[in-house]
């Protein structure tokens, strides 16, 4: 018996408050599996775009994590287990692209730690999503290297090297724009795919599509595996959803605001995206859309950012509305890169107005004491 | 059988920790060969201390009487003589007269045969003074007196009588023991509230995990020709909440005032035992469980005996303790301390082995909304705690604050292991200051 007084004597000093005993996960956990789920994408992106890409992604991560040391070592803290710094450059690196010169993503790096997270109080104060603010602070500062692109391994250069989405933008700026869908507008503007798409389509079509009388456009290969040119960690959609897939069937991001921020777009594009190309109603091609620019990074893995986003599933449903129509508005009629950055940034400002409306049931509170 | 109508929202589900064995009973604890009976087991003021060192008493004997309403008559646990009353530390941290007993002499009725007595024709009067003579009091955790709630003005009928066989805590398992064992006494406990209360309609709401008891329950509800329903609400917690309890079975809104009862089993078991036996509540059925025990069970246990005898009486610690917890692993108090006495709102001793159970790391909200989604109470925890941090517990209070039962879900579910139960409950303490 005094065996067992013994150890609880220990015990004691370990007094604390019920509940005891809690969820396994924890916040830091889950921030670093979101990094890894971002590991397949980031090693296409430099698969595809060589050492110029792996400079991009060690300047961005390694400014974010100085600048993190720095902005909270002076206070006696050490904030990096949390892994946020991390993921934060390591987003910063994935949207850029692979040809910018190393000063870009260092400093779109730390603007997003400094200013952005730092400045209002550090993880889960900010308002608004560090490494978007980083981005598009980028964007707004440098446009022209932030259009370094550099073409994919094994893809067809002839001139200058621009991802399809933004050819397709040149394209229908230019007069006499045709064709049905995105794909054929850029097929028609003369935009060059790569060898490997028209082989894999040209064995596709004639033995699979061919019986069934339909074929796909050429560059369709090329767009789904994302074998273009673009943001690193943007352009393979597929290795991203598997990444994605990954997070939310471990419960770490939420699929609302991800699906209806997707859906809305997809759906918009679906409706309006032919108007553009002068195919009318209902003819847009939301596949192209969907696929190409950084929407499915920017709606799996930085806009569910729980701290920017809203707190309960309704409002996050809300604000994938919102932003599925500021994206579709910012890329179809917008001049910033493909809309998606720019729209999680203004979502995020939306996101206290839409806890506030979605809280007023729960907390019966009245008007003017949020 | 009835199953719920509409099932509450929030609640967690912590991974199943029932080490007890499925089945194994309820063992009677040993007689402990001395007593520390605390004279405050209740929700009311401390009882009148009755005994004076040296006195002789008998197993039952009143040594407590009732001081209030709210307050409970206190009994003797075992026959001996007093050796001491003295003031001593409860394990919420309160200081309180307790009674110390040397066991001695004989023991007048445990062992023997009790006869039954006839309760039918008793007077509603009676019964009632029968349930707040033997100190009966809730043990699903409030220790409010349970003769206050079964004593409604004549002609007024309480809507609805539940009893309460839902788990209150994970890892705990003495009720279901309890309904696998007494269930037909139980059921006589049941019937005498019936008899005081008149419900419309009365229900017995039992725990996924009892499910299987549910032919059992009918069968005696017509052996007994009561008017019954048998329910079974889903395992998560809290949802043996009584508030909780009510709103699955389609009662109203939790949080609002209804005239429906509900009573736990145990509960209801200790009021058959202090009518039909003439037995007062000196004794219960606890769980004492947790990867520490070497052989976790379900003890019968008599009020004032240590916790540390019965770690003993359960093989003692196997492993390293790393922290011991009276009442359940979402509620309970952590000790440190093996002397303190189980009393009437002691339901379980869990004693956490390894790391698990150590104080991890706070980390800044990530506004997850976790605590969100897992509050019963249709509250915003991390708000509210947010509030309260920075001084504004009037704001908070105006949110709800008050609503918060501390059942703990939101401490539990938040990743960034934030105590948000404890910085809910330094606001209601914030708000009860600046009140006085």
């Amino acid at each position: 018996m005094p065996d067992a007084r013994d150890r609880a004597g220990r015990a004691a000093s370990s007094l604390m408050p019920a509940p005891h005993i809690g969820v396994r996960t924890s916040a830091a956990r889950m921030t670093w599996l979101v990094s890894l789920c971002l590991l397949p994408a980031a090693g296409w992106g430099v698969f595809l775009f060589g050492t110029p890409a792996l400079i991009v992604l060690a300047f961005s991560i390694g400014t974010a994590v100085l600048a993190e040391l720095a902005s909270t070592l002076p206070f006696g803290r050490f904030t990096l287990r949390d892994g946020s710094a991390l993921l934060t450059g390591c987003i910063v690196g994935l949207l850029m692209p692979a040809g910018a010169p190393a000063y870009v993503p260092a400093a779109a790096s730390a603007f997003a730690i400094l200013v952005v997270k730092q400045s209002f109080g550090g993880l889960g104060r900010n308002w608004m999503n560090p490494a978007m603010g980083g981005v598009v602070f980028a964007f707004l500062s440098w446009s022209g290297p932030m259009s370094q692109w550099i073409a994919p391994r094994g893809g067809t250069v002839q001139g200058a090297v621009v991802p399809p989405l933004e050819a397709l933008r040149a394209a229908l700026a230019a007069p006499g724009a045709r064709g049905t869908t995105p794909l054929a507008v850029l097929s028609n503007a003369g935009f060059r795919f790569s060898d490997l798409d028209s082989r894999v389509l040209g064995w596709i079509n004639s033995h699979v599509l061919a019986p069934l009388g339909t074929a796909l456009p050429p560059g369709a290969f090329d767009v789904l595996v994302g074998h273009v040119a673009g943001g690193i960690g943007t352009v393979s959609a597929p290795l991203l959803l598997l990444g994605a897939w990954f997070l939310l069937s471990r419960g770490i991001i939420r699929w609302h605001l991800p699906v209806f921020y997707v859906g809305t777009f997809g759906l918009l594009a679906a409706i309006f995206g032919g108007l553009g190309t002068g195919q009318g109603w209902l003819a847009g091609g939301p596949g192209f859309h969907l696929l190409s620019g950084s929407l499915v990074l920017g709606a799996f893995f930085a806009a569910p950012d729980p701290v920017t986003s809203p707190l309960t599933n309704r409002g996050r449903c809300m604000i994938g509305i919102v932003l599925g129509v500021l994206t579709f508005f910012l890329r179809f009629f917008g001049s910033l890169g493909d809309g998606v950055a720019a729209s999680i940034v203004l979502g995020n400002c939306a996101a206290p107005l839409v806890d506030r409306w979605t809280f007023r049931r729960r907390t019966g509170h009245q008007e003017g004491t949020a | 059988m009835t199953y719920p109508t509409k099932l509450p929202r929030g609640g967690v589900d912590p991974p199943a920790e029932i080490l007890v064995p499925r089945g194994s009973g309820i063992t009677n604890a040993a007689v402990p060969s001395r007593a520390l009976i605390p004279l405050l087991q209740h929700a009311g003021k401390t009882a009148l201390c009755l005994v004076k060192p040296g006195d002789r008493v008998r197993e039952g004997m009143l040594i407590g009487k009732a001081d209030g309403s709210r307050s409970a008559n206190v009994h003797a646990s075992i026959p001996g003589i007093v050796i001491e009353v003295r003031d001593h530390l409860l394990p919420t941290g309160e200081l309180c007269a307790a009674v110390a007993i040397e066991l001695g002499g004989e023991f007048d009725t445990s062992g023997k045969p009790r006869s039954r007595r006839e309760w039918e024709s008793l007077s509603r009067l009676d019964l009632l003074d029968r349930i707040r003579g033997g100190g009966v009091v809730g043990l699903g955790g409030g220790s409010i007196p349970t003769h206050l709630k079964l004593a409604v003005s004549p002609g007024s009928s309480s809507s609805l009588l539940v009893a309460n066989g839902v788990e209150c805590e994970p890892s705990l398992c003495a009720d279901d023991a309890l309904l696998r064992e007494k269930a037909s006494d139980m059921m006589e406990g049941l019937r005498i509230c019936q008899a005081l209360l008149t419900p419309a309609r009365t229900v017995i709401a039992l725990g996924e995990h009892s499910e299987d008891l549910v032919p059992e329950f009918e069968r005696l509800v017509r052996q007994k020709a009561m008017k019954v329903d048998v329910a079974v609400l889903p395992s998560r917690y809290p949802y043996g909440h009584e508030q909780l309890v009510l709103a699955a079975l389609g009662c109203r809104p939790p949080g609002s005032e209804s005239s429906a009862t509900v009573l736990n089993v145990a509960t209801l078991y200790a009021v058959f035992e202090a009518v039909v036996l003439d037995k007062p509540l000196f004794e219960r059925v606890l769980t004492i469980t947790g990867s520490a025990v070497r052989h976790p069970r379900n003890l019968k246990v008599r009020f004032g005996t240590s916790i540390g005898d019965l770690l003993e009486e359960c093989g003692g610690l196997g492993s390293e303790a790393a922290k011991i917890v009276m009442g359940g692993p979402m509620r309970g108090v952590s000790i440190d301390s093996l002397d303190l006495p189980v009393t009437k709102g002691t339901s379980g001793i869990i004693a956490f082995g390894g790391p698990a159970a150590l104080k991890k790391t706070e980390l800044p909200c990530i506004r997850c909304g976790s605590c969100i989604e897992a509050c019963p109470w249709d509250l915003v925890p991390t708000r509210l705690s947010k509030l309260v941090r920075v001084g504004e517990a009037a704001t908070a209070d105006r949110e709800g604050l008050s609503r918060c039962t501390e059942c703990g879900c939101c401490a539990y579910a938040c990743p960034s292991r934030i105590p948000l139960v404890a910085v809910l409950r330094e606001g209601k303490r914030a708000l009860r200051g600046s009140d006085a």
